[in-house]
């Protein structure tokens, strides 16, 4: 097994997760299914089309989501919105990020030092 | 084109949403639907012809049944990791004992019911096979289907007590435990085979049975399940390690049960078949003295296997004082 084999696993690994708090994050302001899909590659996060919508619909179960349907454009779009719930588990997220963040930092400038 | 277009997509929105709850699938149909759109549009304002561009879409979001089961966050696999030792354990004990109790169970059945040696071995085989695929089935099902329902079944959880011990100064190789099961293996199978084929033609041509036809009937079965046992006794002589006072007694008993009707059977001359003496023209003499001679043989051997056990425990028995000493 070469590098080339391993990171991306790796990486795979890091990223599970950031889709959620990017989507409650993003979606403070209201949007539906594809929009936000362009939104967040254009954000540099990619995710695949066929874990996004499976997740919309299953944060909106769990009620950190809010949707209603669109019926006044070409063709109507289910909308998402961050509710009150979800913005709380979306802080509790970022601030866990920024712990885990910082606790690498201290690790990685400890092995420079 | 138009028509083409729409189907494909009605295709995959279908497939997808089909297995689902009415009104669950209302909704997500429509959305998927409306997000397959946006996304074709996507494409086809970058400029890809329109019928390429919903294929490749199509093909972005991948099967229809992997994309239902995010939707229903269903597992993609039979059984995952909360699961899967449990599972594999308890397959790997029901493998072991249920095909041998049906096996032996059947053989005991063909044999009440006047079946031949073969009969009851057939019987015996095809019942443990059976009963192999029947555990490995249901033992999978239940936790295929545990995996899918959303209980919080209370298995046992894995304590520190379960840890298993160092393994003991080996006395018993593997190669020995090997050694004595493939031994008993062919002395079951000459028991058997001795039946069908002994090279020596009787007055019709066929084989004759070295050993009386009738022993069938009781003391064959009898003797080959104490060489069954014996098998077992190996085995655990092995994943025990070393021996002790409860293998030294297991080897007197199943020396014991073997002997004396071994012995027995010699003296009464019912051991050696009748047509065997007659094809080979046996004096009354000379067959005398070969039942002396296997009574002589039994003896020896089982004597030998028992000092030999009892002398290893008490090698043990050292081994293990002397441990403790230091």
């Amino acid at each position: 097994m070469t590098k080339d084999d391993v990171l991306p696993g790796h990486l795979q690994e890091l990223r599970r997760g950031t889709a959620v708090m990017a989507s409650l994050a993003a979606l403070r302001e209201p949007g539906y299914g594809y929009a936000l899909l362009q939104t967040l590659s254009q954000a540099g996060i990619a995710v695949d089309a066929n874990t996004l919508y499976p997740l919309l619909r299953r944060l909106e179960e769990q009620g950190l989501l809010t949707a209603e349907w669109d019926t006044t454009a070409s063709r109507p779009r289910k909308i998402y919105r961050t509710g009150p719930e979800g913005e709380r588990v979306l802080a509790a997220m970022l601030a866990d990020l920024d712990a885990l963040r910082t606790s690498v930092n201290r690790l990685t400038e400890g092995t420079a030092s | 084109m138009t028509t083409t277009t729409t189907t494909l997509t009605d295709r995959y929105v279908h497939a997808t949403t089909r297995w689902m709850g009415e009104e669950k699938r209302t909704d997500i149909a429509r959305e998927l639907t409306a997000t397959i759109d946006d996304m074709v549009a996507g494409r086809v304002e970058a400029g890809e012809d329109p019928v390429e561009a919903e294929r490749a879409v199509l093909a972005e979001l991948g099967n229809p049944a992997a994309l239902a089961a995010q939707y229903a966050n269903r597992p993609l696999h039979l059984i995952g990791p909360r699961y899967f030792l449990l599972w594999w354990k308890i397959l790997l004990i029901g493998l072991i004992w249920v095909p041998v109790l049906a096996g032996a169970g059947a053989a005991i059945g063909s044999l009440a019911s006047d079946g031949d040696a073969g009969d009851v071995i057939g019987a015996g085989i095809g019942t443990a096979i059976e009963a192999a695929f029947q555990v490995a089935f249901w033992v999978t099902l239940a936790f295929a289907i545990l995996e899918r329902v959303d209980v919080d079944a209370k298995l046992p959880r894995w304590t520190v007590d379960q840890l298993p011990e160092l393994p003991k100064r080996q006395q018993v190789s593997l190669a020995d435990a090997i050694g004595g099961v493939v031994t008993i293996g062919v002395i079951i199978a000459v028991l058997v085979l001795q039946h069908f084929r002994s090279w020596i033609d009787g007055p019709d041509g066929d084989d004759v049975a070295v050993l009386n036809p009738d022993l069938w009937s009781f003391w064959l079965p009898f003797l080959i399940g104490v060489l069954v046992l014996c098998m077992v006794l190996e085995v655990a002589k092995y994943r025990v390690g070393s021996y002790s006072w409860g293998i030294v007694a297991g080897v007197v008993i199943t020396s014991l049960a073997w002997i004396v009707p071994v012995v027995w059977l010699a003296t009464q001359g019912e051991l050696i078949s009748p047509e065997l003496v007659a094809a080979l023209d046996i004096t009354p003499t000379v067959l005398d003295r070969i039942n002396l001679g296997v009574v002589l043989v039994a003896i020896a051997v089982e004597v030998g296997t028992v000092v030999d056990a009892v002398v290893k425990n008490r090698q043990a028995a050292r081994a293990t004082g002397a441990q403790a000493a230091a």
